[in-house]
């Protein structure tokens, strides 16, 4: 039977870990500002389509109180979620190795995490605090995050192209069409 | 479901029928209050005297002049209206137009820095909008409302704007403009076919009041079992009033002509007028393209062939008649959005995806017409005052600017922008589908927002309760 | 005449908070608490959800969402102290989404259009109003939404429509392409003549 965090060659990762007591302030602070000091450390990894970081503080419990016990987390929770290409092996081996600074000053805030926060341990970490999913949509599960990258690419390409031969003589647009899409050889 | 009964005589004139093409004249005055809430309400309640309501007029009686009212948030506060109140008004019309800015794309020429003085700046307070049938009467209704202000004192006019209706009631680029109003259950039933939401099967329904007055139900309530209301303003506010839009739009029609002759050079022989059209997707007459795709149609009438504005899109899904992008298609699209064409025939979702946007629009054109056949600016201010009323602006006038005429994704039109409207900081062209599709392209600014204001229109009892200080 | 460097995008990621969105991509992610019965019903709901595609054959064609995901969970693995350890006395549903449009748009489309798919993914948890009126519905979501810490899409200006439809254009130019240089002038511009009708809805 496939896996259910399989669409296509994506992946549905998510890992959900606790927050140290007291971490949760910084924690939460470090990933808010993560923006701030730059490019986000996930696109380092070539293979991530979206991704996130949530901390979930509680469950909401129902206001009209149908559900008859209110129900708590015990601590603070870490979700990271990654909509991502092919095998999830081989991604978390690139994630560890990556995200290596990041990663100490996330996971490195989570009950369990070893002290490292790098490597194969992270990833023994990450693989513990997995969830699997219920249902995973993707909409271009098929096509990896290159692949839309280079059709993104070539269809600015083409527009440009389009407006610039409109009303061009067949010679002159056979040639033009080489120039910009094969290339001189 | 029991027709809803719409009390006309507690809401303002204009809204839900239009007064109509025999007005000529319309100036749109935004007064300033600089004395105390006191001595502002006396002048208040002097204007409100006069406010023309919905009630229709017996044949023949049509008033002279008309003369209606709305307020900023900054006005409100001007009258002594509490911030509890204020606070209850939405969240956009409280921080204002100018703060909207980015997200309406009023940006660069359109910047509210380089606004008409007076406008999104805090100062326009109360919109009076005077109409007239004939100039004379036109000077009359202004004298007066000067004179009630001197009376006072403490009040002074921030921006005014003069308008006249344009020979053949077109407007500056050319086209009849107007007739695509949504239909009010309630009001105007039998415009369902073409205003009202398109259904499977061809059928339509008028909307539901509620979507342009408040104190109504509205698409999202109407079938509520629980009858709630939509969100308003604390009472009394909240009954009868609706919010409006103001927005100068100016238009470069010298910029027009020429981008569109020189683009014509490469399209079916030169064809300018069809070019055109298909920008607009109508003809100038009014006749849309998706009912007349190859030549406009001689001796119509918009006011009364019924084709005007009924119709839809499921036989043009792909846009062979009416460009995808063609500004009404994007500004109305009906039952458009998302639909495809399958192997047993058009697969969409009808009115779903597009009937919480609809607007009533009330423009006027200002400025002098440019000769035809003029390619050259020769400097007048012209263009359009774009008045719309709605009950929600965020949802309303805000998703159809931001969603569907600055974007063109929900069409599958990539970062496409309107093409009349927008400006070429998206792709910068427009598809004209067709076989081949010809791309029109470079993009540039025919209209600049030259000012503008959320306002908020209240029903004739909200007035009276702002006039005696009572709104709370 | 050609694009340089691509225009600043048009903002159409609205009606949400600061960090929910990397460029046009929205997140939205909800926490619900299940029903017990929920517990049996959401799981054969997944299984035949997952087998028949044609379920999701709606959300398709809206267009707008990337990638969208729910998830049951029961218990958390366990981590030691200070973690209690054990099973949740109510399962819980995650649901998370990527998106693009406003947050406004996107509910009432699923509200309006699929209005049998969200009473049968979230009829078993607790509080959930119909879809319908969706002002309530809108508070529910936004009373069980967290907003992202750190929201990351690789292609922040393109939509998801843009890249579908990116990806049907590119497999028509790979085919112009490949037979390109083989063709005389006249027959290339006939050719793409048609490749042009063909494809232009994704340009």
């Amino acid at each position: 039977m496939a896996s259910p965090n399989v669409s296509g060659q994506a992946y549905a990762f998510m890992a959900m870990t606790p927050v140290m007591p007291g971490e949760e302030q910084p924690l939460a602070e470090y990933l808010r500002g993560l923006r701030a000091r730059g490019p986000s450390p996930l696109a380092r990894l070539a293979r991530t389509h979206l991704a996130r970081f949530v901390i979930v503080p509680d469950f909401k419990n129902d206001p009209t109180w149908k559900q008859r016990h209110e129900e708590h987390l015990d601590l603070n929770y870490l979700i990271f979620t990654s909509n991502l290409d092919g095998d999830l092996d081989s991604y978390l081996d690139e994630l560890c190795e990556k995200l290596a600074p990041e990663a100490k000053e996330i996971w490195g805030r989570c009950v369990g995490c070893p002290e490292s926060a790098e490597g194969a341990a992270l990833k023994t970490y990450l693989r513990h605090n997995q969830i699997d999913t219920g249902i995973f949509f993707a909409a271009y599960g098929e096509a990896t995050v290159a692949t839309v990258r280079k059709a993104l690419r070539e269809r600015e390409k083409m527009i440009a192209f389009a407006i610039r031969a409109q009303g061009m003589a067949p010679a002159a647009l056979h040639e033009a069409f080489l120039a910009e899409f094969i290339g001189a050889q | 479901m029991a027709s809803v009964q719409i009390d006309l005589g507690d809401i303002q004139g204009d809204i839900l029928r239009a007064y109509g093409n025999d007005y000529d004249n319309t100036t749109y005055a935004f007064v300033k209050i600089e004395c105390p809430p006191e001595q502002a309400r006396a002048w208040f309640h002097g204007v409100v005297d006069h406010v023309t309501t919905a009630e229709t007029w017996p044949p023949g009686e049509k008033p002279l002049t008309t003369l209606n009212v709305a307020v900023t948030a900054p006005g409100l506060r001007a009258l002594g209206v509490s911030e509890d109140v204020v606070g209850s008004f939405s969240r956009e019309f409280r921080a204002g137009m100018s703060s909207r800015s980015e997200l309406l794309g009023d940006v660069g020429p359109s910047d509210p820095n380089s606004w008409e003085p007076g406008l999104g700046t805090g100062d326009a307070h109360v919109l009076l909008t005077i109409n007239a049938k004939q100039a004379a009467d036109h000077q009359r209704a202004l004298g007066k409302m000067k004179e009630a202000m001197d009376a006072v004192g403490g009040l002074r006019i921030v921006y005014q704007e003069d308008t006249e209706l344009l020979p053949g009631a077109r407007e500056h680029f050319g086209y009849s403009d107007g007739f695509a109003q949504p239909a009010i259950e309630g009001a105007s039933d039998d415009k369902a076919r073409g205003g009202g939401v398109p259904l499977k099967d061809g059928k339509w329904r008028a909307l539901a009041a509620g979507e342009f007055i408040l104190g109504y139900p509205d698409e999202d309530t109407r079938v509520d079992p629980k009858k709630r209301l939509p969100n308003a303003p604390a009472a009394p506010l909240g009954r009868s009033g609706t919010y409006m839009v103001w927005r100068k739009l100016y238009q470069d029609i010298a910029l027009w002509r020429r981008v569109m002759r020189d683009a014509a050079k490469l399209y079916e022989g030169g064809d300018e007028h069809l070019l055109s059209a298909k920008v607009v997707g109508r003809w100038t007459n009014g006749a849309p393209l998706v009912k007349y795709p190859d030549e406009e149609p001689r001796g119509y009438d918009p006011k009364t062939a019924e084709d005007v504005n009924d119709f839809r899109y499921d036989g043009d899904v792909d846009g062979m008649r009416c460009p995808l992008g063609a500004h009404i298609r994007r500004s109305n699209p009906r039952d458009a959005l998302a639909a495809v064409a399958g192997p047993k025939g058009v697969i969409g979702f009808d009115g779903h995806l597009s009937f919480r946007h609809r607007m009533i629009r009330r423009g006027m054109p200002y400025g002098r017409v440019l000769p035809e056949g003029v390619t050259e600016d020769d400097g007048v201010d012209r263009g359009l005052v774009f008045v719309s009323f709605q009950g929600s602006i965020s949802r309303q006038f805000e998703g159809v600017q931001v969603q569907w005429l600055n974007a063109g994704n929900i069409f599958g039109l990539g970062h496409d922008k309107d093409f009349l409207l927008g400006d070429p900081h998206g792709t910068g062209k427009m598809t004209i589908q067709g076989k081949p599709p010809f791309f029109l392209a470079p993009q540039e600014v025919f209209v600049r927002t030259r000012g503008g204001e959320y306002l908020f229109v209240p029903g004739m009892t909200a007035l009276a309760a702002l006039a005696d200080g009572t709104a709370g | 005449m050609s694009i340089q460097t691509p225009a600043p995008a048009p903002i159409t990621a609205t009606g949400t908070q600061p960090r929910n969105h990397d460029g046009q991509a929205i997140a939205i992610t909800v926490f619900s608490t299940i029903k017990l019965w929920g517990r049996v019903f959401l799981p054969v709901l997944f299984f035949v959800t997952r087998r028949i595609p044609k379920l999701t054959g709606t959300l398709r064609q809206l267009s707008f969402i990337h990638f969208a995901r729910w998830t049951v969970i029961g218990k958390l693995p366990y981590n030691g102290p200070p973690q209690k350890k054990g099973r949740f006395r109510y399962p819980h549903m995650y649901f998370e989404s990527n998106f693009n449009g406003g947050w406004e748009e996107y509910i009432d489309a699923f509200s309006h259009i699929l209005t049998d798919g969200m009473t049968a993914f979230w009829g078993s948890s607790y509080g959930f109003p119909k879809p319908l009126p969706t002002a309530p519905f809108k508070r529910y979501i936004q009373d069980n939404e967290t907003e992202a810490d750190h929201y990351y899409c690789a292609y922040p200006e393109a939509t998801s429509t843009m890249i579908q439809r990116s990806l049907e254009l590119d497999k028509k130019l790979v085919a112009l392409k490949r037979d390109a240089r083989r063709m005389d002038p006249d027959a290339f511009a006939a050719a793409y003549r048609r490749f042009l009708t063909d494809a232009q809805n994704a340009l």
